[in-house]
């Protein structure tokens, strides 16, 4: 049959792809059948948080850094409860990571603050002697852009019913509500009041400046982001 | 012995010997760590294979000649062999593959393995065997630990020497930086240092008792201060006994449920703070939940330590 | 068949392999250099601003590092693969390129839009236009452009095969293709996304995108792709090379047609399910995660199969390993191969990977596959296509066999130190003391590292060193040699 195959390259590719195709069928579509459900407490970015999410990734702090713990007790000794399935619902692309050249951040808003990263984020090193983490001095100049994260905020909540503006249960039994703006302008004012939150807590005269002229620096986002990590 | 062979032994010696120096090179060893064990021996196993297969074949492009008999067809000048496939091949891959079906089919499915089952079991039998011994764990020991829990999640942010790292964080080798006292009877305090919800006023909450209770000056916070920041020695000693010893006490050491210890750390201040977190002048502490309670009592006995 | 046209021989038209060789060439270089500099990066680092602060942000290890996987992978690896395509599947096919203005056409179109493609992927990831993605980081209008260039190497691949002379298709071919249709597929499934731009009535940036799965199934989808990117990139077009040049340049036949035929049925069928292994402990289902590691277990037969044959294929020739570099480079890549590949299963059990994910031994197994059988297979290929391509003998056989040691110890440092930085870390992480708490902090286990990273950046220094001796090898070949009349068989002719 092989030796007929061999001879008929058409036929020979049709079932190179099916034993190809196989394996993907088998394991990937029941999994995905099961749709991953957000447990309890998890909630949608808010834009400002969606803005330093991207500004971790254009800066490619996932490849140092990966946002999975595993369930060993070293793991959860060092960085807290297991992940959970659910707690990534709202995580697209998700960020795991494959290399731990820095920790797991999966939880570093329960234990690192605003004025711990502005320090970190400017010299690593002068902070914790011997990281080799680069200084990411930029992020306190660059304008984050809140315009793309509002984007993909309408764009998963049209398309995969991501539940803005709805209350959500918490784990202490309460509801909370993400706000989404009806408006470009709304939501740049929400991720603006966001970051004078934000900055009220930072040290840097250059990017309080900046967000009192309205502009938001990429560091207020990403800041917001990794304390949004719990 | 073949010059071939004696190289085989010889890489292999040198990876396992770099495998070994790694394993020393982690401070527990193998540490009993079942985990640590196996990874060890897999790659152990994986230099021996690899190297020895590899010389197996080595040998026969030495000493074997090709033979077979060639296919009929030929592609560009490239013949093939009508050989059969390696017996010992052809065995593991059928093995592998019979198992492999197996273990999709029973073994998987019967054994009802669940990695978070696993993590449970694996806190069990630690957690067993730390709490026997937490119990006999005090006094020296006790700051012992604490210093090696200070050196894991401390030492971030307080610096490995708990100066504060410039400014960063607190110095905690003394129990208060002047700017710390100034800001917070200035702005007063609201850190659950004492208990969820414990509050100190702001300056215009703080009156002087020696001056017919007038609110507080900037002179006086100045120099109240450094008196406190300097362990309650030094001028400001009639502003403290005026302002602040009606909560904090004549010496400073806090009054129970009124105010706390500005005087000297406290193992039972520093878990409040571990369990609160605490913002100030400085900066934000966050509240560390992930450690266990008797790790908090022990890194509050070696902060009370370090100003001793 | 074979017989109609021996008195006609056929003029193979190599321009197209030409360009996709050059590209190898230069992408080598940058995706090496690239390496090269977020090595040195990790060891100390000051690199990280040394090009100056105000451009930090585009020099630092965060930015550069899916610049050097992109351009190794998609850059070098890719480039060295077509190359060879249009070199083995004329020969193979007794077809050539001349024969068909069309395929002609296509191949050269498939080159220049490539060579754009190039371009607007260095840009892009400069500027960090990045889904995040392992070796998927492209946004959507490179994915465009990355699945128009994949078209136009099927429908080269399709054509050549279409007006082949010879009837049964050779090995190589079957890797081709299965190239060909895998990376299509899993391409597509992983880079399925929505452009926010529109889907938000024109807000934002054009060219940003969101995922089409969210979480743990992103996860799946994106290491069921990751994984057999590896395995269609870095795997079966290198089998496809292998079963080609080293036959051929060693005048011998390959040793087992059922071997091949075993060897290649098994990887095609066993390979799929092995990607569970890149989650393991993750929160995707247990059972996929379980079926990853047993697969990969049984990967090593088919793995196996292919270096076996290739090694038995020299069987008894052991004067030719000895006395041709370019022999060596395919020997010693079929036995990293053998290391990669059962290196690869070992990590993949459960509890080796709970140490070994996330540290530098996961780092040291890559680099033992690319450095040690990807790029030495790739560069045996292109020594043995210039003689052929450029009708001249090869410059220097000494400089050659210089280059393969340096570049050797290369990869020893770099495996080496990655094994042991890998391992050390691992059981760092995991180290409890006396009193039951972490024994080491995060730190302790980085800086420890520092010696291992040094050495890593020297080996990696050496191995490019040994690339641009290569490069400089072949440049010779083409400029500074006479012309050689005689048809080409097997030993490539070779200078002092
Ligand atoms: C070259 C590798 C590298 C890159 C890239 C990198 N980091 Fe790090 N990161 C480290 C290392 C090593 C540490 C541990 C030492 C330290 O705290 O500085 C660390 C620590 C951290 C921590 C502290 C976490 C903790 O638990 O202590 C945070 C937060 C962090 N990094 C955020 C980021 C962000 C955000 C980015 C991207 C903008 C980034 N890192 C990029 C290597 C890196
Ligand atoms: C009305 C009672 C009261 C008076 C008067 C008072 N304090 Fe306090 N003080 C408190 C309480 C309650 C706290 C704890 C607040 C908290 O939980 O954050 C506190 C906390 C503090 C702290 C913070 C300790 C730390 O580690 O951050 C300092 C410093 C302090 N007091 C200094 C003073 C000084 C100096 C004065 C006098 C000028 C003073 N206090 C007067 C009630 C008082
Ligand atoms: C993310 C950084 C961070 C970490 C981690 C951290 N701290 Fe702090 N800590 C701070 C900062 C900042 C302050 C100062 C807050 C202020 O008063 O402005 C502080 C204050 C304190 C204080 C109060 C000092 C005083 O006199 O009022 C104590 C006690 C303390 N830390 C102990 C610890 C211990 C023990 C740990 C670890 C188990 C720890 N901290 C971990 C940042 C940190
Ligand atoms: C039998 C064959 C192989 C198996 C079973 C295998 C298995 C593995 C495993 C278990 C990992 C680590 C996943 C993790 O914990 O992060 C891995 C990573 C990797 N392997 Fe292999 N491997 C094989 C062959 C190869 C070969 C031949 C190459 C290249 C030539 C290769 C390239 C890679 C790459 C690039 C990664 C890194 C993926 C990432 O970015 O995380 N593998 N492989
Ligand atoms: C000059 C030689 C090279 C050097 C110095 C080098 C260095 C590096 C470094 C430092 C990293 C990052 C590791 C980390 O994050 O800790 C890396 C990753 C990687 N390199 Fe190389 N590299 C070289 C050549 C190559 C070649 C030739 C290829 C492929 C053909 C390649 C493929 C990869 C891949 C796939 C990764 C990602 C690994 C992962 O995510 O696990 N490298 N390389
Ligand atoms: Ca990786
Ligand atoms: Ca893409
Ligand atoms: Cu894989």
């Amino acid at each position: 049959m092989f030796h007929w195959l061999e001879k008929h390259p058409f036929f020979f590719s049709v079932l190179v792809f099916a034993v190809v195709a196989f394996a993907g069928l088998i394991e990937i579509v029941p999994s995905f059948a099961q749709q991953s459900r957000p447990v309890i407490g998890t909630k949608p970015y808010t834009t400002l948080q969606l803005t330093g999410r991207q500004v971790y990734i254009k800066n490619g702090c996932n490849t140092c850094h990966s946002q999975l713990i595993r369930p060993f007790k070293s793991e959860t000794d060092r960085y807290g409860h297991y992940s959970v399935s659910g707690e990534y619902a709202y995580d697209r692309p998700f960020l795991w990571g494959s290399k731990r050249t820095g920790p797991d951040l999966m939880r570093v808003g329960n234990y690192r603050t605003t004025d711990w990263h502005e320090n970190h984020m400017k010299d690593p090193a002068s902070v914790v002697p011997g990281s080799l983490m680069p200084k990411y001095t930029w992020l306190y100049k660059n304008v984050a852009d809140v315009d793309t994260a509002y984007a993909e905020q309408l764009t998963v909540q049209r398309f995969f019913d991501v539940p803005y503006n709805k209350p959500l249960p918490m784990k202490d039994g309460s509801k909370e509500t993400v706000k989404l703006a009806a408006t470009l302008a709304g939501a740049r004012a929400e991720a603006l009041a966001d970051a004078k939150l934000i900055t009220a807590n930072m040290k840097d005269q250059d990017v309080k400046d900046m967000v009192k002229e309205g502009k938001i620096p990429e560091i207020v986002a990403l800041i917001a982001y990794l304390n949004s990590l719990k | 012995m073949n010059k071939i062979y004696l190289w085989g032994v010889i890489i292999t010696a040198v990876m396992l010997g770099f495998t070994y120096m790694s394993v020393l090179g982690s401070k527990g060893g193998l540490n009993g760590d079942i985990i640590n064990i196996l990874t060890v021996a897999a790659a152990a196993a994986l230099v021996i294979i690899t190297i020895f297969v590899v010389i197996k074949y080595v040998r026969q492009m030495q000493v074997d000649t090709a033979t077979g008999e060639l296919a009929e067809e030929s592609w560009d000048g490239i013949g093939e062999y009508k050989n059969n496939v390696p017996f010992g091949w052809a065995i593991i891959f059928l093995g592998t593959m019979v198992w492999a079906t197996w273990y999709f089919v029973i073994g998987y499915p019967v054994n009802a393995f669940s990695q978070i089952g696993q993590y449970n079991e694996e806190v069990a039998v630690q957690n067993k065997k730390f709490e026997a011994k937490y119990a006999s764990i005090t006094g020296d020991r006790l700051v012992e630990m604490g210093e090696s829990v200070f050196l894991a999640e401390c030492a971030v942010c307080h610096g490995i020497s708990a100066d504060g790292n410039d400014g960063a964080a607190a110095n905690l080798n003394q129990r208060l930086e002047v700017k710390t006292v100034k800001h917070v009877i200035e702005h007063g305090s609201k850190n659950n240092l004492l208990y969820a919800g414990s509050e100190m006023p702001d300056r215009n909450g703080l009156m002087n008792a020696n001056k017919n209770y007038a609110p507080i000056t900037d002179a006086e916070i100045d120099t109240v201060a450094s008196y406190v920041a300097n362990g309650m020695t030094g001028p400001g000693a009639d502003v403290f006994a005026g302002v602040c010893s009606s909560c904090h006490g004549t010496d400073g050491k806090g009054i129970d449920g009124v105010a706390p210890n500005i005087a000297e750390f406290t193992p039972a201040f520093v878990v409040n703070i571990l369990n609160h977190g605490k913002k100030g002048v400085i900066g934000t502490m966050p509240k560390l939940d992930k450690l266990n309670k008797k790790q908090k009592e022990a890194v509050g006995a070696y902060v009370t330590s370090l100003s001793k | 068949m074979e017989n109609r046209f021996k008195d006609r021989p056929l003029e193979y038209d190599y321009s197209v392999t030409k360009l996709f060789m050059w590209a190898t060439i230069v992408l080598g270089i940058v995706g090496m250099l690239v390496g090269v500099i977020i090595a040195w990066e990790l060891a100390f680092p000051a690199v990280n601003t040394m090009f100056g602060s105000a451009i930090a942000e585009y020099t630092n290890f965060s930015r550069l590092r899916p610049l050097h996987t992109n351009a190794v992978a998609y850059g070098f690896t890719l480039s060295g693969v077509w190359a060879s395509w249009y070199y083995i599947g004329q020969r193979v096919l007794k077809v050539s390129m001349a024969e068909s203005k069309f395929l002609m056409f296509i191949g050269k179109a498939h080159f220049y839009i490539y060579a754009v493609a190039v371009v607007g992927v260095v840009v892009s990831l400069l500027l960090g236009y990045t889904t995040s993605k392992e070796y998927a980081e492209l946004e959507w209008p490179m994915d465009i452009g990355i699945v128009v260039i994949w078209v136009l190497w099927g429908i080269s691949i399709a054509g050549l095969i279409g007006i082949r002379r010879e009837k049964a298709i050779y090995i190589s071919i079957w890797y081709f293709i299965a190239t060909f249709l895998a990376i299509a597929m899993l391409y597509i499934f992983n880079d399925m996304e929505i452009p926010t731009y529109f889907a938000s009535g024109g807000i934002g940036n054009w060219f940003h995108s969101v995922s089409m799965y969210s979480g743990s199934n992103d996860a799946m989808v994106q290491w069921w792709f990751g994984h057999n990117a590896v395995a269609f990139v870095f795997t079966t077009p290198i089998i496809a090379l292998i079963y080609y040049f080293l036959p051929k340049e060693s005048g011998q036949a390959v040793y087992s047609y059922k071997l091949s035929l075993l060897s290649f049925w098994g990887l095609m069928f066993v390979y799929l399910w092995a990607g569970g292994h890149h989650v393991l402990y993750s929160t995707v289902p247990d059972w996929v995660q379980t079926m990853g590691s047993v697969f990969s277990i049984v990967l090593i037969l088919p793995s196996w199969g292919s270096a076996i044959n290739m090694l038995l294929t020299m069987k008894g020739e052991w004067q030719q390993v000895a006395s041709s570099p370019l022999i060596k480079f395919m020997v010693l890549g079929s036995t990293f191969y053998m290391f990669s590949t059962l290196e690869g299963p070992v990590q993949a059990i459960k509890s080796v990977n709970a140490i070994a994910h996330f540290t530098d031994w996961i780092v040291g197994h890559v680099h033992d596959g690319v450095l040690g059988w990807v790029a030495f297979m790739i560069i045996a290929a292109l020594y043995h296509m210039a003689p052929r391509v450029f009708k001249r003998e090869i410059y220097s056989k000494s400089l050659m066999s210089t280059q393969f040691w340096i570049q050797t110890l290369g990869i020893v440092l770099y495996f080496t130190s990655m094994w042991i930085a890998g391992i050390t870390q691992g059981m760092m992480w995991r180290a409890h003391d006396e009193f039951g708490n972490l024994a080491y902090s995060f730190i302790d286990t980085v800086t420890v590292l520092h010696p291992y990273y040094t050495l890593r950046a020297i080996g990696g220094t050496l191995y490019l060193i040994g690339f641009i001796m290569f490069a400089y090898n072949i440049f010779k070949t083409m400029s500074a040699r006479p012309v050689e009349e005689d048809e080409l068989v097997n030993a490539s002719p070779m200078g002092a």
